[in-house]
């Protein structure tokens, strides 16, 4: 599936949202950026794309692992450590797979697609378009929710409270250690949700 | 739901990652461990499950769990030392006893010194000034929330969407964090607004100055500080824009339930207005959105404001239920 990269870059450019003008960010004139930032899209190109065709269909897949390329590139800065960026590449493909979800939702409403076919393209996903299927979210839900307690505060106050670990350490009187550990025991019984649900 | 050990080896990998503290040595481990497919394989398993976990910040079923997180952080400065060894030895019963009275005080303690998040939020169209307990004041722009947590050694505000302008009491013990989408905005003690947008959010400085950066260690890059008069875009992952003049009339404006058009093509200008009303005002023609215009209206004065576009471009608006469409008058197609 070739995808023209000017065509990618010019349909994020909408003018839909004439406010947000900062995703016209150009790409930095930094040679050594672009050497690296392709190096690290090479080596985990697979395995991005394998994990977009979970979240949208296989030709949005393509495209949305293209975009994922540019975005990348636009963003200056990047810490040079593959494992840390390869996070950044693939919390970036996640929120193009998010913007994916909400323009097809918007696009439809403004087609006014009768109930009928509304059904069909609908699938398990809710009226909100959450990336996330309800059955997906309820799986992790109760994954968190079952998880022991201290790993579940560990979890919680990383996730969506953004404290870093020695944060974490120092308010539940826990060694840096003890959090990391309950931290890989958290997104174990997670990623064992996630298997089940794909 | 069983875990084998591959997957937790995934898992503690991911773990390590997150924290950011990976040198040279662990990160050859890393790119080692992650050529096979199998491994990959789990490890892509971890990142979705982290991922699409962003969507249950808000859960009700997680509520309690939640509540008992924010509480641990709003207890920060009164929580007690956690009780070295006893040195003392004693009997069992009594070391039972003193524990029961211990949890009785330590429960109660904990309902007292309990910080509830705080939400504020407007309807469309409407505008509120909410005064924190801090002494810092918030002004909340149409359609927006904030959510408020004031602990003992940090101010977390979350723009969980719209626009606020942040008058920040000073206290550098415990600096004020905005956070909207992933990045992080802030400050000690100054004036800034914020905008929240689909594609990313807008900052602008008023007075002293903030920081902004990405949310949490991962896309690393240094945070970038912003002074008076200046402001700074960022895209949802947090990637900061260049450095470039703060919106000061605009921000200004809606403070003062104005809106300012200064030579503004009329698709950005209706965008703009529509975030002040329900039925929003649309365009017959898209191509019409590129001709400019410049004025000052009051926000809800929307019968100057439709008559200011019909006489000054020529449109005639036509008011619907659900919208108001703009089309040229005859004789005026683009």
């Amino acid at each position: 599936m070739k995808q023209d990269p000017t065509q990618a870059s010019a349909s994020q450019a909408d003018a839909s949202y004439p406010l947000a003008m900062i995703d016209g960010n150009p790409i930095p004139d930094d040679p050594s950026h672009k050497a690296y930032v392709t190096a690290l899209f090479n080596r985990h190109r697979t395995s991005l794309q394998r994990y977009l065709m979970r979240l949208v269909p296989p030709d949005d897949a393509a495209e949305l692992v293209q975009e994922s390329y540019y975005r990348l590139l636009r963003h200056g800065g990047m810490v040079r450590i593959d494992a840390m960026a390869r996070s950044f590449l693939f919390q970036t493909a996640t929120n193009l797979a998010r913007d994916h979800y909400r323009r097809r939702a918007s696009h439809r409403t403004a087609l006014h697609v009768p109930i009928e076919d509304e059904e069909i393209i609908e699938d398990h996903r809710g009226p909100d378009e959450q990336l996330a299927g309800e059955q997906t979210r309820a799986l992790l839900e109760r994954a968190i929710a079952d998880l022991p307690p201290d790993t579940r505060t560990v979890f919680i106050l990383h996730r969506f409270r953004d404290l870093t670990y020695p944060q974490i350490a120092e308010i539940m009187s826990l060694s840096g250690r003890t959090v990391a550990r309950k931290m890989a025991e958290a997104i174990a019984r997670l990623s064992a949700a996630m298997s089940e649900a794909t | 739901m069983s875990t084998n050990a591959g997957d937790l080896q995934a898992a503690e990998w991911f773990a390590k990652v997150r924290e950011a503290d990976m040198d040279s040595a662990s990160e050859q481990f890393w790119l080692k461990w992650i050529e096979d497919g199998a491994h990959q394989q789990a490890y892509e398993n971890c990142e979705l499950a982290w991922e699409l976990s962003a969507d249950l910040r808000d859960s009700p079923a997680l509520g309690a769990a939640l509540a008992r997180a924010d509480a641990l952080i709003a207890g920060q400065r009164a929580a007690p030392v956690p009780a070295a060894r006893s040195r003392w030895r004693v009997p069992v019963w009594q070391v039972g006893l003193a524990a029961a009275v211990i949890a009785v005080g330590a429960f109660s303690w904990f309902f007292a010194s309990r910080a509830t998040p705080l939400n504020y939020s407007t309807a469309v169209g409407e505008q509120r000034t909410v005064a924190l307990p801090d002494g810092s004041t918030v002004f909340l722009n149409t359609n927006s929330e904030v959510r408020v947590l004031l602990a003992a050694h940090l101010r977390r505000i979350e723009l969980v969407r719209g626009e606020a302008l942040f008058n920040v009491a000073h206290d550098p013990d415990r600096p004020f964090a905005v956070h909207a989408l992933q990045g992080v905005t802030t400050a000690v003690g100054t004036q800034f607004d914020i905008e929240v947008m689909p594609t990313g959010a807008a900052v602008s400085v008023l007075e002293g100055t903030v920081t902004v950066g990405a949310n949490g260690a991962v896309t690393a890059a240094a945070p970038v500080a912003v002074s008076a008069g200046s402001g700074v875009g960022y895209t949802q992952e947090g990637t900061v824009s260049e450095v470039r003049p703060a919106e000061l009339n605009r921000i200004r404006g809606w403070r003062t339930q104005r809106i300012v058009f200064n030579d503004m093509p009329l698709a950005t200008a209706l965008a703009e207005y529509n975030r002040y009303r329900q039925a929003p005002i649309v365009l017959s023609d898209p191509a019409l959105g590129s001709r400019h215009i410049n004025g000052v209206f009051h926000i809800g004065d929307e019968t100057a404001f439709l008559g200011a576009l019909e006489q000054g471009l020529h449109l005639k608006a036509t008011r619907r239920d659900t919208q108001t469409v703009l089309q040229p008058e005859a004789g005026y197609e683009p």
